[in-house]
């Protein structure tokens, strides 16, 4: 059921959530959008945030010594590519990781699909900005605030009116797609060559500096370690060499060989062996790369060609 | 999420943390114009040093051989009355104060204050191991030493000239600035021993000998004056002490410099071209130039080179001298140095009188003990007490057997730091201080700009401050009111140096600004020189190529030069407290090429000894075709192996800078 919310609706919407559960938001501060502890509805931005949400369910470090436990939190503003980031994630940690497990569960992620692409953005090749699964989603149109819930959370939305137009997601989606078109992923995960110069050209720049994973909505992979505090885990980065060093060494010594992998994790393992792409198109890779580096480039470079 | 400064080299990139109990998250912030939100690794990983459970958190003096917990009363008392003791008895100059750039501007100002109420000139830092002979080069020839443009005009660069500096590693936000503008198409030249990353995407790789640089650089000046591609306007008007120059540059034609350097005369003319012809040109030199026995000649060719092709003064152009710590731009502003007051006044200058005024009591008009010679004036009794803060010169300086033989000999060692260090344990008292994650005040970065430090997270226990702990000593030791917030000392700051007078705290957050900042430039300034040149003219010397202190001969026929490396900073105290980064960055390592590890049967990883005519260490071999034959390199960050226990006692005149960069070793299996 989609629902037709005023501004102050949406205030009401956010009051019924926090009586519940402790409320962030993607928030102005000092000129960028930050995620923060918020008060009201009014002080969600509407804007990308600088970075993706993913340390609400994975945490930065942590001591995997202590029991898996979480807060109830509602994060307002989240962008359909990040939220999308968690569902494909899921495929992979849901259930294993328990830390993970435990904040999934007991976290809403309100998301924002956009009226406009980002800067860079390619959502449109996976599907975006409209997903057809989230918690609460939220697309802010025409003066309106349409607004979906998934079963589990509908209750928040009894009361409000109910949209006269039932299809405005799927028509803002194919909108969206006829204004903004898609990079054609066009078979990626059979059309990317081992041997193709592009890595070698990327490891050229590369300063392994790890933002492209620590940006990457889907990036999940963990390093674990102990100090004197405990055994912790913390976000890892395939491109560093020390990457996979307690399983006697990285098996990929030289540095294209390991954004050859990256890629190859995106585009083609993943989604042989879980049927998604590990990529939103949320294009923060490419912001917080601190040399251009773009993965669309993986995407339209015509392999055949080399 | 709190903005503030990342605590590690001179970038000075602008980040936003958020650290609660153990666990941070940081990211850069998108509107700096410094990194404009990117990173390097020590940015991202390299905070968790802050959270070690091996921080000092209580004040604590040495009974016997134990070390026993004090209140910060009793410390504090403790540290006043035996510096008083010893300054009534041997007087002012038996104190030595060693500041630190990894510290606040307040921090810094406040220490050198202390030590020249106190009446001496005894203060110095790690500067004079790495930038002093910048300090006196650039003093000299331009009349201001610090980068004279911004990093954002390096956008706007035409030819980059990198000599000395691997800059993807120890600048690394600056060197994506770079492959960013070569990627654009814009040219690159990099002199190197080393084939670093930038070496090898350059249009021209001088993979020098170390130690020629004056060879090497005079040589490409000799191309340039004779394919006239001098910018003849600019030398008439804004330089002095051309003909004598021109006449010096006339012994290094490439062909004779190639027995020096090491460099085909073909590549240096094609750089010397290239810089000359490609402009707006910037040069960007580190450690490499800077760390030798003719470090100030060094800088001072750098800025010949500079001077007649015009490549100052102008957006794009320009001198980069890029700043190995957060803050050793300010430190030095801030006059932690032994032979200059705030804003580089010398002792012996007039202006003097302006800081009795403004501190209200005599000063020494004589320069004090540098850094280097600290250590030799403890050993034969001259100075008696040191007190330092944040600084670990058992790893990190040269010479290092005399270091711990000075300590040693000490009456009163005070170490203020988060860590008991290796040099902490020689102390006898022990100040608890606070990260750069956890306290205010501001910090200069390698372009000028002055930036706001703000806390994200408490000290642990009874951990304070260094602007406090020195407020305390500074209140009791001359019965003056102690500082109430790092604003206060900023303030006298402003009153203290005309550079900074125009810089209001409030107005550098959330951004910056660059120095000098005054009543006719209250938003700072980009580019220095623009008109005329601090001294006036541009002052062009005539600089004669001498060797290095050590030759490579028969007994010792490597040349071993040192440094960092990406994941390590300094004596690693912090980043070696990181999991990620001490994971990348493991053990201490010796480069060697792959013909001489060949040659003597050594296998990468390998222990191999290395020996200088000052010390012996041993470290696994790292077999790399990045190191061309007969040098070797091992970064400093390991005490494990100390390589500082190879480097002899040869410093630069001017500066008292350290030769880190040449010594001569054998390598054995």
């Amino acid at each position: 059921m989609i629902y037709e919310l005023t501004r102050d609706d949406m205030e009401k919407l956010y009051q019924r959530i926090s009586q519940e559960y402790e409320t962030f938001g993607a928030k102005e501060e000092l000129g960028e959008v930050i995620f923060s502890r918020i008060s009201s509805f009014s002080e969600v931005s509407e804007e990308k945030s600088s970075y993706s949400p993913k340390d609400f369910l994975i945490k930065r470090s942590e001591n995997i010594l202590e029991v898996p436990r979480a807060d109830k939190k509602a994060v307002f503003g989240v962008k359909s590519c990040d939220l999308r980031g968690f569902q494909i994630m899921d495929l992979q940690i849901l259930n294993k990781d328990p830390f993970y497990t435990v904040r999934r569960e007991n976290t809403i992620f309100v998301n924002f699909v956009c009226n406009e692409m980002c800067n860079g953005g390619f959502c449109t090749s996976f599907g975006g900005p409209v997903l057809d699964r989230y918690d609460i989603q939220v697309l802010h149109r025409d003066g309106k605030y349409f607004v979906q819930a998934d079963d589990r959370y509908e209750r928040f939305l009894t009361g409000f009116k109910i949209s006269q137009d039932q299809n405005v997601f799927s028509r803002h989606s194919q909108e969206f797609l006829q204004r903004y078109g898609k990079i054609d992923l066009n078979g990626i995960e059979k059309r990317m060559k081992w041997n193709s110069k592009l890595w070698s050209e990327f490891a050229s720049y590369c300063i392994s500096c790890g933002a492209c994973n620590y940006s990457c909505p889907t990036c999940y992979c963990i390093d674990v370690y102990d100090d004197e505090t405990g055994r912790k885990k913390e976000w890892d980065s395939c491109i560093l060499e020390g990457f996979t060093r307690t399983a006697a060494g990285n098996v990929r010594p030289e540095l294209s060989d390991r954004l050859r992998q990256r890629f190859y994790h995106k585009f083609k393992y993943y989604k042989l062996s879980k049927g998604e792409y590990l990529c939103t198109g949320c294009n923060r890779c490419v912001d917080d790369c601190p040399v251009d580096i773009d993965i669309k480039e993986v995407i339209t470079h015509d392999y055949d060609k080399e | 999420m709190t903005l503030t400064v990342c605590p590690y080299c001179g970038t000075g990139c602008q980040i936003e943390v958020d650290y609660s109990g153990d666990h941070y998250t940081v990211h850069g912030y998108t509107r700096s114009v410094v990194n404009e939100g990117k990173l390097c690794i020590k940015g991202y990983q390299g905070l968790s040093y802050a959270g070690s459970h091996d921080r000092i958190t209580s004040p604590m003096i040495r009974r016997g051989e134990s070390w026993v917990n004090v209140s910060w009363e009793e410390a504090i008392d403790f540290v006043v009355k035996r510096l008083r003791e010893i300054r009534d008895r041997y007087g002012p100059d038996a104190i030595a104060f060693q500041a630190s750039a990894k510290c606040t501007n307040e921090e810094n100002y406040l220490l050198q204050k202390i030590a020249r109420m106190m009446g001496t000139n005894n203060v110095d830092h790690c500067a004079r191991s790495c930038h002093s002979s910048t300090v006196a080069g650039l003093i000299r020839t331009l009349g201001t030493a610090a980068a004279t443009g911004s990093i954002r005009s390096l956008k706007s660069t035409e030819t980059f000239f990198v000599i000395g500096s691997n800059t993807t590693e120890q600048h690394p936000i600056i060197g994506t600035t770079i492959i960013k503008q070569k990627k654009m198409g814009k040219k690159l030249i990099v002199a190197d021993p080393r084939r670093t990353k930038l070496a090898s995407m350059a249009d021209v790789f001088l993979q020098f000998r170390p130690g020629s640089d004056v060879a090497l650089l005079n040589s490409m000046m000799f191309v340039i004056l004779k394919k006239g591609l001098i910018d003849s306007d600019f030398i008439k008007n804004r330089t002095e002490g051309f003909d004598e120059f021109a006449q010096e540059i006339e012994k290094y034609p490439p062909e004779l410099t190639e027995q020096i350097t090491g460099v085909p005369p073909d590549l240096v003319e094609k750089a010397a071209e290239i810089y000359a012809s490609n402009r707006p040109s910037a040069i960007l030199y580190g450690m490499g130039i800077t760390q030798h026995i003719h470090g100030t000649e060094n800088v001072m060719s750098v800025s010949n080179l500079a001077l007649m092709t015009g490549n100052l003064g102008k957006y794009g152009s320009g001198i980069f001298p890029l700043r190995g710590q957060n803050n050793v731009q300010g430190s030095s502003d801030m006059g932690a140095l032994s032979e200059f007051y705030p804003g580089y006044v010398p002792p012996d200058s007039e202006k003097v009188e302006t800081f009795e005024k403004l501190w209200e009591a005599k000063l020494p008009r004589k320069i004090g003990l540098m850094l280097s010679e600290m250590f030799d004036a403890a050993i034969d009794g001259r100075v008696k007490a040191i007190y330092l803060m944040g600084e670990n010169p058992v790893i990190t300086e040269a010479n290092l057997s005399e270091v711990e033989k000075g300590l040693k000999n000490l009456e009163l060692f005070v170490v203020q730091d988060i860590f008991m260090t290796e040099t902490a344990r020689y102390a006898n008292v022990l100040l608890p201080a606070s990260s750069a994650l956890e306290k205010e005040g501001t910090f200069t970065n390698t372009e000028r700009r002055i930036q706001r430090v703000v806390p994200v997270k408490d000290p642990p226990g009874e951990a304070r401050p260094d602007w406090w702990i020195l407020s305390q000593i500074y209140s009791k030791l001359f019965d003056r009111e102690a500082y109430g917030s790092p604003e206060d000392i900023f303030n006298e700051i402003r009153l203290a140096i005309p550079n900074y007078s125009g810089a209001k705290y409030a107005d550098l957050y959330p951004d910056g600004k660059q120095w000098p900042i005054n009543d006719q430039h209250p938003d700072g300034t980009e580019i220095l020189h623009v008109d005329r040149f601090t001294r006036g003219l541009g002052k062009l010397m005539a600089i004669p190529y001498r060797p290095p202190s050590e030759s490579p001969d028969d007994q010792y026929p490597f040349i071993l030069t040192t440094g960092r490396n990406y994941y390590h900073w300094h004596s690693g105290t912090m980043t070696r407290r990181s999991d990620i980064l001490e994971r990348e960055s493991p053990n201490p390592y010796v480069e060697i090429s792959v013909n001489d590890a060949k040659r003597l049967s050594i296998r990468n990883g390998q222990t191999v000894t290395i020996e200088s005519r000052h010390g012996t260490i041993k470290l696994p071999a790292m077999v790399t075709s990045k190191i061309p034959d007969g040098i070797v390199f091992v970064p400093f960050h390991f005490k494990e192996a100390r390589v500082n226990l190879l480097v002899g006692e040869n410093l630069d005149p001017y500066s008292k800078i350290p030769e880190f960069k040449v010594v001569a070793v054998r390598v054995k299996a």
